[in-house]
C-alpha cells in the first residue's frame, strides 16, 4: 500500500481577531476556528497525487481537542481516513514540537511514499513544518511548489523561486511544500461532507509517539501578541446620491494633496 | 564571546546580515555554498566556503543552495554558534527550517527585530496572521533567525570598517544530489512597478463583471495610476496578471494613494497597503472590513462612484 499523508493545521479566523484599541492586546476569545486557508489547495493537490500513486490518502492534524474539526474538513475534501495527535492539556507548541509530533505519527502509519504540507498557515506562515518533517524523517524536501506530478517512484515539480522557476526531480518518499498557485481548492459537495462523517479517524494522545523530552519541549517562548493598530481619518462619505458622494471625496482628496 | 554564523545564497542579502550579526556578537562568520565571495562584507571575523565535492545536478553542473543544508547544520553543530542568521528568500526558508530540525533548535521565521533579551538569550519580534499582530519571542540557547532583504534590523553597534581581512576557510562537503535540478528559467513576468507606485487603483472581487474592470481602467488611467488587484481577482479570475496583486504573498505598496474598489478588505491584502498615505475605499457594503483602514469611506455602488470619479478627475485636470 502506498499512502500520501496531507498535514493541515487548525488556526483561528485571523478575520475575528479584535485589538484592544488601547493596548493593543490581541483578543482571541470567542473566535472560530478554521482550516488554514491555503491547505484546502493542498488538500485537492493532495488527493490528486494519492489517485495517481494509486494508494490512500490520510490527512494528519497536531492540535488540542478543538482541532477535530480539522479531521472533518480534510475528510470531506477527499481524505480517506484522518488521524489527530493530540497535544497535551493546551500547551503551545512551536514548530520544533509540531514537526517532532507529525514526523513520528508518518512513521507510525508506515509505507508513506509523499508528504504534502502548505508552506506556510494563515497565522504564522513560517514555512517550517514541511522542511522540518523532511529532515526528521531523512527523506528529500521540494519547498514552494507550485505544480508537482509523480510517477511510481519519483516527483517532477516546478518551484516559484522569486523570478525565476526551478524544475525539480526527486525519488519518493519525499516531503512537499506547496503554495495555493498548485491549484484550485473546490468546495465539497453535500454528498462528500455526508461521507466524510462516515470515514475514519483516530486521535493519538502525544505521549503516545514515545519522544523524547527534548523532542517535545519548546524552544521559543512566545512574550507577546500585539495588534496593529492602523491610524486613519474615517471620513465616512455615505450620504447623498453618487454625484454628491464624488465631489465630497475630489475635495477631500485635493485638501490632502494627492491629486496634484 | 558570542559568534553568529550568517548564510545567504543572495550576496547583497548577506551583507545586511553580516551588518545585523556584527552588531549582536563578537565574532562573525559568512558560510557560503560554493566558491567564496571576492569582496566579502565588512564585519566578517571569517568566510566559510563550503566546496561541494562533484558537481552539481544543474545543467550548467549548478549547486543547488539547498544541497549545502546539512554540511551547514553539521559545521554549525561542531563549531557552535549562538546565532544563526539565514537570508529569508524561497531557498533560505527552506535551509533554515532543516537546519534547525537537524540541530534541535528553534526558528524564528522573517524576523523584524533580534536583541539580547533582558533576562539573557534572545529575544525576537516578527508578524503573525499575515501582519495583523506582532509576536515577541524570547529562547535561551542558540536558534536560526531567518530575515527578508530591507527587514534585517540595523546593527545597534556600528561596523568599524577597515579591521583586518576575514580570513577564509575552504571546506569540501559531500554533495546531497537527492533533489536534482531539471532546469531553471527566468518566469515570464509583466513589467509593472507597483511597489514603487505613486497611485494605485486597485480592484477587489467586488467588481463582479468584466465590464466592470473597464471602469478601473478607466479611472487609474485619469488618475494616473497603476492598476492592481486583490489575489483571488488575479489567482482565482484570472483578470489581471499576479504581478498586479497586492498582499501578503504578492506586492506590497506604498503609494500617495490607494483607491480600491469592491476591495473586502482581508488581512492579507490590507497589511501590504499599510504604508498608503491616504487610503479610499468604495463598497456598497457598509460594514466593508476595509472601511477599517480607510481614510475616506465611500459607501456606494462602484459602478457608479467609479465612472463620476473618473469625469471629475478629468474636468479637474483640464
Amino acid at each position: 500500500m502506498s499512502r500520501t499523508v496531507v498535514c493541515v493545521k487548525w488556526v483561528v479566523a485571523e478575520g475575528e481577531l479584535r485589538v484592544d484599541p488601547v493596548t493593543g492586546i490581541v483578543d482571541a476569545s470567542h473566535v472560530r476556528q478554521k482550516v488554514s486557508d491555503y491547505d484546502r489547495n493542498t488538500i485537492e493537490a493532495a488527493r490528486i497525487a494519492a489517485g495517481t500513486l494509486n494508494g490512500e490518502l490520510v490527512g494528519l492534524t497536531f492540535g488540542g481537542p478543538g482541532a477535530r474539526g480539522a479531521l472533518k474538513e480534510v475528510l470531506a475534501r477527499g481524505a480517506d481516513r484522518a488521524v489527530q495527535v493530540v497535544t497535551d492539556g493546551g500547551a503551545r507548541a512551536d514548530g520544533h514540537v509540531t514537526a517532532n509530533a507529525l514526523a513520528a505519527q508518518i512513521a507510525r502509519i508506515g509505507e508513506v511514499e509523499l508528504v504534502l504540507c502548505t508552506e506556510g498557515a494563515s497565522d504564522t506562515y513560517a514555512h517550517e513544518t514541511g522542511p522540518r518533517i523532511g529532515e526528521l524523517l531523512g527523506w528529500p524536501v521540494v519547498t514552494n511548489v507550485r505544480s508537482l506530478s509523480v510517477d511510481g517512484s519519483r516527483l517532477r515539480a516546478i518551484r516559484s523561486l522569486g523570478r525565476e522557476e526551478e524544475t525539480v526531480e526527486c525519488d519518493l518518499p519525499a516531503v512537499v511544500t506547496v503554495v495555493p498557485e498548485i491549484g484550485p481548492a473546490p468546495i465539497p459537495g453535500l454528498k462528500a461532507v455526508i461521507a466524510a462523517g462516515r470515514k475514519p479517524t483516530e486521535l493519538v494522545p502525544l505521549a503516545e509517539l514515545g519522544l523524547s523530552t527534548p523532542a517535545t519541549t519548546v524552544r521559543t517562548e512566545v512574550t507577546s501578541l500585539l495588534g496593529y493598530l492602523a491610524e486613519r481619518k474615517h471620513v465616512r462619505i455615505a450620504d447623498g446620491d453618487a454625484q454628491t458622494k464624488v465631489a465630497a471625496l475630489v475635495a477631500a482628496l485635493a485638501q490632502q494633496g494627492v491629486l496634484r | 564571546m558570542t559568534s553568529a554564523y550568517v548564510f545567504s545564497e543572495d550576496a547583497r542579502l548577506a551583507a545586511e546580515l553580516v551588518a545585523t550579526a556584527a552588531g549582536l556578537a563578537d565574532v562573525v562568520h559568512l558560510v557560503c555554498a560554493g566558491a567564496p565571495p571576492s569582496d566579502p562584507p565588512a564585519g566578517l571575523t571569517s568566510v566559510i566556503a563550503l566546496e561541494p565535492v562533484g558537481s552539481g545536478s544543474g545543467p550548467a553542473g549548478d549547486i543547488r543552495p539547498e544541497a549545502c543544508t546539512a554540511a551547514l547544520a553539521n559545521l554549525i553543530g561542531e563549531r557552535g554558534a549562538d546565532v544563526i542568521l539565514v537570508g529569508a528568500t524561497v531557498s533560505g526558508w527552506e535551509i533554515a527550517a532543516r537546519m534547525a530540525a537537524i540541530l534541535g533548535i528553534g526558528l524564528i521565521s522573517g524576523a523584524t527585530a533580534l536583541r539580547p533579551a533582558a533576562a539573557g538569550g534572545w529575544q525576537s519580534e516578527r508578524m503573525m496572521y499575515a501582519g495583523a499582530a506582532v509576536q515577541t519571542e524570547t529562547w535561551l540557547g542558540p536558534a536560526v533567525v531567518t530575515m527578508a532583504a530591507g527587514q534585517a534590523p540595523q546593527p545597534a553597534r556600528p561596523v568599524s570598517p577597515g579591521l583586518e581581512p576575514a580570513s577564509i576557510e575552504r571546506i569540501p562537503v559531500p554533495l546531497d544530489s537527492r533533489v536534482r535540478m531539471v532546469s531553471r528559467a527566468a518566469r515570464e513576468i509583466e513589467d509593472v512597478d507597483l511597489a514603487g507606485a505613486a497611485r494605485i487603483v486597485c480592484v477587489g472581487m467586488g467588481v463582479a463583471a468584466t465590464e466592470d474592470l473597464k471602469l478601473a481602467t478607466d479611472l487609474a488611467d485619469a488618475l494616473g495610476a497603476e492598476l492592481a488587484c486583490t489575489r483571488p481577482v488575479a489567482e482565482d479570475r484570472e483578470w489581471l496578471p499576479t504581478e498586479r496583486y497586492i498582499g501578503i504573498s504578492g506586492v506590497r505598496v506604498k503609494p500617495e494613494l490607494y483607491l480600491g474598489l469592491g476591495v473586502s478588505g482581508q488581512v492579507q491584502h490590507t497589511v501590504a497597503i499599510r504604508d498608503a498615505k491616504v487610503v479610499v475605499g468604495v463598497n456598497t457594503d457598509p460594514e466593508a472590513t476595509l472601511f477599517g483602514i480607510c481614510d475616506y469611506e465611500v459607501v456606494g455602488d462602484l459602478r457608479e462612484i467609479a465612472p463620476l470619479l473618473t469625469e471629475a478627475i478629468r474636468a479637474q485636470q483640464s
